[in-house]
């Protein structure tokens, strides 16, 4: 990986901004969707994809890639966007989100290309990803990396505590964990609902090797990576502490709870952009124009067979 | 037919407050998702009574279950989906075979997470906790039902898991009607074909009734929110009276509501008995309305279900 000049910097930040920005259009449209997770995982997906991953759009099965676990599964969106940024699905498919027969709200394993794992249950991913780095090993399969991208609030999960012991144990040093440190949890600040502190010293203790990062400089993320991949292979695994601001890019979203799941209206969305726009001093406007989304429940379905 | 304004998990949530009046020993324990669920109105009313367990499923019914040892009356609230699955071995260990007085609420229950999809809507539950022992079993479908059943099992000692989708509820009962275990309704007599709900499914099997009417049917409707224990005796008149039933749940037919009616068909009366729910598939992300009709969940698929079981029926 070579040395990541002024205009990398700024091509990586725009990619995260039109995660971003796609996510902010497609979630306004199907009325429904995680916008805080997504906004603060944006800059590490960009990083990963465009310039971390051996991934192919053209071969998304190809033995040798590495392989991405969305772990915070509800953050979704940015993953749909990033894979759209990539080539691995057109933008298109981003209109079916939360509808039938599109993506679904929590990624599903075979649904599009690049998405590998099926989530939703919080604390499960990082098992499915030592599984993973397990299998590529007694496959003597040496080149491929396994990425998995945490929450903090999953955190709180047994299950992440089980995965991270037995990712030690068998020494998996091709596996790099990454928290996406955004502070705040569905409904408030993790500090107050359940504290996962000491975060490094808990990974260290388990056996791994913990790098500390600010998770929206583009620079310290790609170092970080680099380092987790190449120079780290002693026998632990990885993890990244990425420290994030939830809702990353809109003011109101920052730090807000209200923005974990959350759907703008439409005139709040364009003022949103509006808003990121000031924030990241791109411009941009919404592919389409933004609709309502349909609503309807069981009183629907009984009024429409009795009329 | 007309629907409550106020959603079912409001009432779970202000119900929640009037318990805690009632009951000091009841707490509600949450795993992040108290404002989904509602159980924020008493964590603002009980601050003291109310436990933050984090995003940790597991160790909140294991928490709960060592508080109920206690001598408390533990309420731990997340989804139905993770309430059933996530922290099966806890409900099932720790709190269903010891018989301990633990309530548990299943928010979002069946197709009620809509978007969601398949993690978060659960189509299970009914069928896992219908198999632990000593687990009472009910899917509520009414705002006044809600209320009264959540009073009746602090009246009852022992666990209890009831589900709490998140929808607008078709107006079924009085506002002084009185939930018991182990007691069904019938809200529509008819004589050729029965139609039973449970939950939020009961007010397709009503507009599928008034759809059969229209057709020349006399349709029964029976609403049975007490799964375990369910209502035999009143299962067993229909059959004999109909000899035809047609079932419909949030949740899939295998080992369901359905099954449960058809335990007791089979060893009472058989009788000719259609099942309606979802199959050997999940429920995707979408919209509530559009996942009905995507699963054919609607009036008009009840009624041709029915109409079919008639035919079958004539030929038998």
């Amino acid at each position: 990986m070579k040395h990541l000049t002024d205009e990398d910097v700024q091509t990586l930040e725009t990619r995260a901004y039109t995660i971003r920005k796609l996510c902010l259009e497609f979630i306004t449209n199907a009325g429904w969707g995680h916008l805080g997770g997504s906004f603060s995982e944006a800059d590490i997906l960009a990083c990963l994809y465009h310039r971390v991953l051996q991934v192919d759009p053209q071969q998304p099965d190809a033995p040798t890639r590495d392989i991405f676990v969305l772990s915070k599964a509800h953050a979704s969106p940015a993953l749909y966007a990033t894979l759209v940024t990539r080539g691995f699905i057109p933008v298109e498919r981003l209109a079916g989100y939360c509808r039938l027969g599109g993506l679904d709200g929590h990624t599903q394993r075979g649904q599009c290309p690049g998405i590998e794992y099926s989530g939703g249950s919080l604390g499960t991913g990082l098992s499915f990803a030592a599984g993973t780095a397990l299998g590529l090993r007694l496959k003597d399969n040496f080149q491929s990396r396994v990425v998995c991208l945490l929450g903090d609030g999953e955190c709180n999960e047994g299950q992440i505590w089980e995965a991270a012991m037995s990712a030690a144990h068998y020494r998996l040093d091709n596996l790099i964990a990454v928290v996406d440190y955004n502070k705040v949890i569905a409904k408030g600040k993790i500090s107050d609902l359940m504290p996962i502190e000491p975060l490094r010293e808990k990974f260290a203790s388990f056996g791994w090797t913990v790098l500390e990062i600010d998770g929206h400089d583009m620079r310290e993320i790609c170092s970080a990576f680099y380092r987790a991949k190449y120079l780290e292979m002693n026998g632990r695994p990885v993890v990244v502490i990425a420290h994030t601001v939830k809702g990353r890019g809109v003011p109101e979203f920052e730090f807000n709870y209200h923005w974990h799941t959350h759907a703008p209206r439409a005139s709040q969305a364009e003022a949103f952009l509006v808003a990121l726009n000031r924030q990241t001093g791109q411009s941009g406007v919404f592919n389409g124009p933004l609709r309502e989304p349909r609503d309807g429940g069981l009183q629907v379905v009984v009024e429409e067979a009795l009329s | 037919m007309k629907f409550y304004k106020k959603n079912l998990r409001e009432v779970f949530g202000e119900t929640l407050v009037e318990l805690g009046a009632k009951y000091p020993e009841l707490l509600v324990l949450d795993a992040d998702l108290n404002t989904s669920s509602r159980t924020a109105l008493f964590k603002k009313r009980y601050p003291d009574r109310f436990i933050q367990c984090g995003i940790a499923e597991a160790n909140m019914f294991g928490l709960a279950a060592g508080l109920a040892a206690q001598g408390f009356v533990p309420v731990p609230s997340t989804f139905a989906t993770f309430a059933s699955k996530k922290a099966l071995d806890q409900v099932y260990v720790n709190i269903a075979y010891p018989n301990l007085n633990v309530k548990i609420p299943g928010s979002y229950a069946g197709m009620t997470a809509t978007e969601c999809g398949p993690s978060h809507n659960v189509a299970e539950d009914i069928a896992i906790m219908r198999a632990l022992p000593n687990m009472r079993v009910l899917d509520i479908g009414d705002n006044h039902e809600l209320r009264s059943a959540m009073h009746a099992m602090m009246e009852y000692e022992g666990p209890v898991y009831y589900r709490v989708s998140k929808f607008e509820a078709p107006e079924l009962f009085p506002a002084d009607h009185s939930f018991e275990f182990g007691r069904g309704q019938m809200l529509r007599d008819g004589s050729d074909v029965t139609l039973m709900g449970t939950g939020m499914m009961t007010g397709i099997a009503l507009a599928a009734a008034e759809l059969l009417d229209r057709e020349g049917v006399s349709a029964a409707v029976v609403h049975l929110a007490s799964i375990k224990p369910i209502d035999e005796e009143l299962i067993t008149r229909c059959a004999k009276k109909t000899g035809a039933i047609v079932t419909i749940e949030n949740h899939r037919v295998f080992g369901g509501f359905g099954s449960a009616v058809a335990e007791v068909v089979t060893r009472e009366y058989p009788v000719h008995v259609a099942m309606m729910g979802l199959g050997d598939e999940v429920f995707d992300s979408a919209p509530l309305a559009d996942l009905l009709r995507h699963h054919e969940l609607t009036p008009r698929a009840m009624a041709r279900r029915a109409q079919a079981l008639l035919r079958r029926k004539a030929m038998a």
